[in-house]
């Protein structure tokens, strides 16, 4: 158990620094506290949203009361039944957004058939549809599920969603914050190669497991704790947890492995004076190409593309999905993104760490 | 056999020579100290020896155990204390000290019982459970040192062990290194010459890769150099005379206020005569024992601090 002292030793070294502590775990309540003051708590103002209901249909309205049912959205009079008129409205800055109810709706719910809402934002607002955008999400997959007649029940449901905006922020926050176990976690690796005390236990009996685990391991007990901070915070500060929680932690544990991963690789390749502002350099950008604070929608393609190729983005949409009442089934594609690149980046962290000591 | 045998050991990084088919052997109990200059060869010596490094071409072995073939167990039986006190500077004595010695599988009963006893030798025992960030670099070293023995290793390798270190802080480690004499093998190195004078059984000057001198203190003084050092306090020392001086003696070196005269066989009336008959005014003069310095200076050609 080799790996077990040099895990307690790292471990120890975490929870003894000040500086550590503080960006591992303080500033997940830093940033969920100012984060969620600023745009959530209880007193956040509904949004108004206009809708085109093209359909007019009972299915069509009953779908419209459903939206009107959360607090977080107050429907604008009048319900359009045009497109051009809404979009007139819009682009005239009468109105911030409009939901686009398509004619076929009704056909397409009893028909079992897919079919596309369409949300209309101005291109200067971005943040408008993307904080309405999962409550709709999850309202449609709702209704969507539900065989008619539309009953009362389907309204309670939904009415659960108090604060859409802190339901927005705080996966962004989480993720973001889970990141900077990259900066941490390769700090200390990068401090103990280059000061010698990695060459002191390469002088012990030591396997290279040894090292691998009692470098990793330390790590997952301050995700674990980072996490439920984050979750805790966030739910004080109006977080609604509509789906369920253990898949949110599981999504969020997820990508903390993959910074795990990240960290080791960093860590094995950087001098320790410049793997912190290298990684900020990398941390930052990649949480602004991940949805954490912006939508990546309104994104040049080649960057939207980039960001959904990485797991920061997965993680991001995948929580946000289940928080918002999402069942598992509906982050599949997510949770093996997620998966796979945590399998990757800890594969390469152990190559590269093993490579390294044995050089 | 031998504890450490080394065969035309040799190291060399992108081409560069650091250590030069080094051939050595410590018997068991011996303390050995490798003394030379900065950039000699003696760290990345020890670095290959703890299996920290993979010789270029070359063997050695500790205790019958190849170094290259059988690390694991070579790291089983030795004890590293490093040039730079490496510590864990959040952990307390007792926790690095604890943490060497599991890692070794050494079980908590016995290690508590061998950590209290290193503590009280190395005088830490009122500090054992402060962080050792706190520590005075002397208390740092002694701890370096017990990390090295926590686990009874049967050979030791002590880098530098006084490196940095003030005169008294010195002493201190010296006397915890004697305490150990005849009952580990220890390699030692050091570019102090005071130190490997009065630790080592035996000594190797090393430079630039190559042993070049290797016995006791008293070997290389008596039996290398057969030398002897004049030194003299003088007025009207000329640049002529100091030249006539040297194209005669094998070493003369201007001191303060003086000359300092190193040559086998050296006549002492010679000089002093000579000296007189140029008008020199000879406040005193006096024969000295060689120093190992003045081993270094013979074997090597240039002083231990260039």
């Amino acid at each position: 158990m080799r790996f077990w002292e040099i895990g307690k030793r790292n471990l120890k070294e975490i929870y003894r620094d000040p500086v550590i502590l503080g960006f591992l775990l303080g500033m997940p309540i830093a940033f969920m506290l100012v984060f969620c003051s600023a745009f959530g708590g209880e007193h956040a103002s509904p949004i108004s949203m206009s809708i085109v209901d093209e359909d007019r249909s009972p299915t069509s309205s009953a779908f419209v009361q459903c939206l009107g049912s959360t607090e977080a959205i107050e429907l604008s009079e009048p319900i359009y039944t045009e497109k051009f008129q809404a979009q007139e409205d819009l682009e005239n800055g009468k109105i911030p957004f409009y939901l686009l109810i398509p004619s076929g709706f009704e056909e397409a719910r009893q028909t079992q058939s897919p079919i596309s809402l369409e949300l209309a934002y101005k291109e200067a607002d971005p943040m408008i549809g993307l904080q309405v955008k999962p409550v709709i999400e999850a309202i449609g997959s709702k209704f969507w599920g539900i065989s008619s007649p539309l009953n009362v029940a389907l309204r309670g449901t939904e009415s659960k969603i108090k604060n859409e905006t802190v339901n927005f922020f705080a996966p962004g926050i989480a993720v973001f914050g889970l990141m900077i176990l990259i900066a941490t976690g390769s700090m200390i690796i990068a401090a103990d190669r280059e000061k010698g005390f990695l060459a002191r236990m390469l002088t012990t009996p030591t396997r290279p497991w040894d090292f691998i685990l009692g470098y990793s391991l330390p790590f997952i007990p301050v995700l674990i704790i980072s996490t439920l901070i984050y979750l805790g915070v966030g739910m004080a500060m109006g977080l609604t947890i509509v789906g369920n929680l253990g898949h949110a932690f599981l999504i969020f544990f997820l990508i903390g492995l993959c910074s795990i991963g990240i960290a080791m690789i960093v860590g094995t390749l950087l001098k320790s004076e410049s793997q912190s502002p290298i990684c900020w350099v990398f941390i930052v950008p990649l949480a602004m190409i991940s949805g954490a604070w912006f939508s990546v929608e309104g994104m040049p393609s080649a960057i939207k593309s980039f960001a959904e190729a990485l797991p920061f983005i997965h993680a991001i949409d995948a929580s946000r999905s289940v928080i918002n009442g999402a069942s598992f089934s509906a982050i599949i594609p997510d949770f093996y993104w997620l998966i796979g690149w945590a399998v990757v980046l800890f594969a390469a962290g152990i190559v590269l760490f093993r490579s390294r000591m044995a050089s | 056999m031998n504890a450490v045998q080394t065969l035309k050991l040799i190291r060399e990084f992108n081409g560069l020579v650091a250590v030069n088919g080094i051939d050595l052997q410590i018997k068991k109990g011996e303390l050995f100290s490798l003394l030379g200059p900065n950039g000699a060869g003696k760290t990345t010596t020890i670095k290959m020896l703890c299996c920290l490094l993979k010789p270029t071409r070359g063997t050695a072995s500790i205790l019958g155990y190849d170094i290259t073939q059988e690390p694991f167990k070579v790291k089983e039986l030795i004890g590293v204390s490093p040039q730079d006190t490496v510590l864990s500077e959040r952990l307390n004595c007792w926790e690095n000290l604890s943490l060497v010695g599991k890692v070794h599988g050494i079980e908590s009963k016995e290690l508590k019982r061998r950590s209290w006893e290193l503590l009280e030798t190395m005088g830490l025992t009122e500090r054992s459970k402060d962080r050792v960030g706190k520590f005075s670099g002397g208390m740092k070293r002694r701890l370096s040192i017990a990390m090295a023995m926590v686990h009874e290793p049967e050979v030791l390798f002590l880098d530098e062990p006084t490196l940095g270190l003030d005169p008294q802080a010195r002493k201190a480690v010296w006397e915890y290194i004697a305490q150990l004499k005849g009952k580990k093998t220890i390699l030692l190195t050091t570019h102090y010459m005071e130190e490997a004078d009065f630790l080592s059984d035996r000594i190797g000057i090393i430079d630039e890769g190559n042993i070049v001198a290797l016995g006791t203190s008293e070997e290389l003084k008596t039996n290398l150099l057969k030398m002897r050092n004049m030194v003299i306090s003088a007025e009207n020392l000329t640049t002529k005379i100091i030249k006539d001086l040297q194209s005669k003696y094998s070493r003369v070196e201007e001191i303060n206020g003086g000359l300092k005269i190193s040559h086998k066989d050296l006549d002492f009336k010679e000089i002093v005569d000579y000296l007189h008959s140029r008008g020199v005014t000879i406040y005193s003069a006096a024969l000295e024992q060689p120093t190992l310095e003045d081993v270094f200076i013979q074997v090597t050609g240039k002083r231990l601090r260039d």
